[in-house]
């Protein structure tokens, strides 16, 4: 079943005093399927994660329309629950406080609250942690709380803008296998940005590969590979012509940027 | 034990001991007119005679509450005041350059003023010090709501959250630490503008002690007055200081 479509989505910034409007997002399509896990790769700069604030409704599309469940979305909400690259925790709030935000929000009691955010915190294992603050964690246990706030508010889809991006390669992975382990308990939809090839494939059912700026969609690769997917999956043959393949798109879609000239190839 | 002393505290309690021991000397021996500069020993000596008789105990309760009455209603007003600042134009347009010519300009200049429009009893003592302290608190809360960082604000708004909420959940708690330096910066403020109203004119309070003594060449007796006030002060920034570090331990190690 189709849950979440995005149609003509494009977003346009007013030109600067003496300049051009800057095209962030070229009237971009997708639908994604309830339970599916999608992938979206591009160069940086392309408009991925604009296209995430705007399936959230942080921002406000020039044209087109986000739809969910059929019903079209006009501003923030617990549906859709973020997770974000630099984890937007509140410092001076422990790990359950941080938890219990969204439930906050939306006016849960107290005593519910902290029994949903204890059940999130304990399924991304820092049951051990939820006194402490988040200068007091690591990278990883951060991005954690990040993850178990989401979950906490029950989001029909999980809206993930390179989360792991701030860590080091080794947790990157743990961090991607155990989001495998806790998507496939409930399969939520999940819509997951990244400029990590492998980390696209690895954990992907489907990869949207997006063009250099002003970005759309340039290719849709389905990922057959089976689940659940172990971390030695990373070595094997068909993993490595899907990684092949996406390299070849995303070269393609750099060099006609011409962000390497500039040296602003990579991340 | 010697070994754990810290030797920078030694150092300082030295030049301080060595300090009192010149001052009684040069003071008791007439060095310097001891009228002038009075000593230690006369100046514990005063101490004890200005709280046995209770003039320090009744005079100082009524600066307190002068302060008191003023500091309190000046954390409202200020941090309001404040939110306003950062948060509207019109707030902002119609309030800052009076607040900024109220920061800039010596406040005791209206002390004159505030006693005819007060009197001369404990309002116009408290309307003194709630206008010393309100505008740093208002000044430092507008600083601190503006460094609020923006991905607090984006964590609250990807959950819904109306604009009450965004300043009840990321704006006013991510702003405390800032606005806690602003209550540290108005008691000093406050302090000198309670005891400098006084000093104009009062029937009581530690201003109108010094203002008296001052009169009648007590050097000895100023002196305590001033410790008590420097006293006061001290206690005040320390009790904010806990409560700083209770309030925002995150700050801390930012």
């Amino acid at each position: 079943m189709t849950q979440l479509v995005v149609q003509g989505l494009r977003l346009e910034y007013p030109a600067a005093r003496g300049g051009a409007p800057f095209l962030a997002l070229s009237d971009v399509d997708l639908a994604v399927e309830k339970g599916e896990f999608v992938t979206i790769v591009g160069p940086s700069g392309c408009g991925k994660s604009t296209m995430l604030m705007l399936i959230a409704a942080l921002l406000r599309p020039t044209r087109g329309a986000v739809s969910l469940n059929g019903q079209p979305v006009a501003a923030p909400g617990p549906d859709r629950a973020l997770v974000f690259q630099d984890f937007a925790l509140l410092p001076w709030r422990n790990v359950l406080k941080n938890v219990e935000l969204g439930l906050e929000m939306q006016g849960v009691a107290a005593a519910k609250r902290t029994d949903i955010a204890r059940k999130n915190i304990d399924m991304v294992g820092l049951r051990a942690f939820e006194r402490h603050y988040p200068h007091q964690l690591s990278g990883g246990m951060r991005q954690r709380v990040g993850i178990a706030r989401a979950l906490s508010v029950d989001p029909e889809v999980l809206l993930m803008d390179e989360p792991f991006g701030a860590l080091d390669a080794q947790i990157r992975q743990v961090m991607g296998s155990e989001l495998l382990h806790i998507w496939e308990r409930d399969r939520k939809t999940i819509l997951f940005v990244t400029h990590d090839i492998d980390e696209a494939i690895y954990l992907a059912d489907r990869i949207v590969v997006m063009s250099a700026s002003p970005g759309r969609v340039v290719q849709q690769i389905k990922v057959d590979l089976p689940r659940p997917r172990g971390l030695s999956i990373r070595t094997s043959a068909k993993f490595n012509e899907y990684r092949e393949t996406l390299w070849n798109l995303l070269e393609e879609q750099v060099r006609q940027s011409g962000s390497w000239a500039r040296g602003e190839g990579g991340a | 034990m010697g070994a754990f002393v810290n030797p920078r505290w030694l150092v300082g309690s030295a030049a301080v001991a060595a300090f009192l021991v010149v001052w009684q000397i040069v003071g008791a021996n007439e060095i310097i007119r001891s009228d002038l500069v009075s000593y230690p020993t006369e100046i514990a000596a005063s101490a004890r005679e200005l709280a046995a008789s209770g003039e320090l105990g009744a005079n100082a309760l009524a600066t307190l509450r002068e302060f008191a009455e003023g500091f309190a209603p000046a954390i409202v007003v200020g941090v309001l005041l404040g939110l306003g600042f950062a948060l509207s134009k019109i707030v902002r347009n119609l309030f800052e350059p009076l607040f900024v010519a109220m920061y800039t300009a010596p406040l005791i200049a209206f002390v004159p003023l505030l006693v005819v429009w007060f009197g001369v009893g404990s309002t116009s003592k408290s309307v003194t010090t709630f206008l010393a302290a309100v505008v740093p608190i208002a000044i430092n809360t507008t600083t601190g709501v503006r460094e609020t960082q923006e991905s607090w604000i984006r964590a609250c708004r990807a959950f819904g959250a109306t604009r009450a909420q965004i300043v009840a959940k990321a704006i006013l708690p991510g702003a405390l630490p800032v606005v806690m330096a602003g209550l540290r910066l108005a008691v000093g403020r406050a302090i000198v503008g309670v005891v400098a109203a006084e000093m104009y004119v009062s029937t009581l309070g530690v201003g109108r002690l010094i203002q008296t003594y001052s009169t009648a060449g007590r050097a000895a007796e100023i002196f305590v007055l001033v410790g008590v006030v420097a006293g006061f002060g001290f206690v005040c920034v320390g009790l904010l200081r806990v409560l700083e570090n209770r309030l925002a331990p995150w700050r801390a190690r930012a």
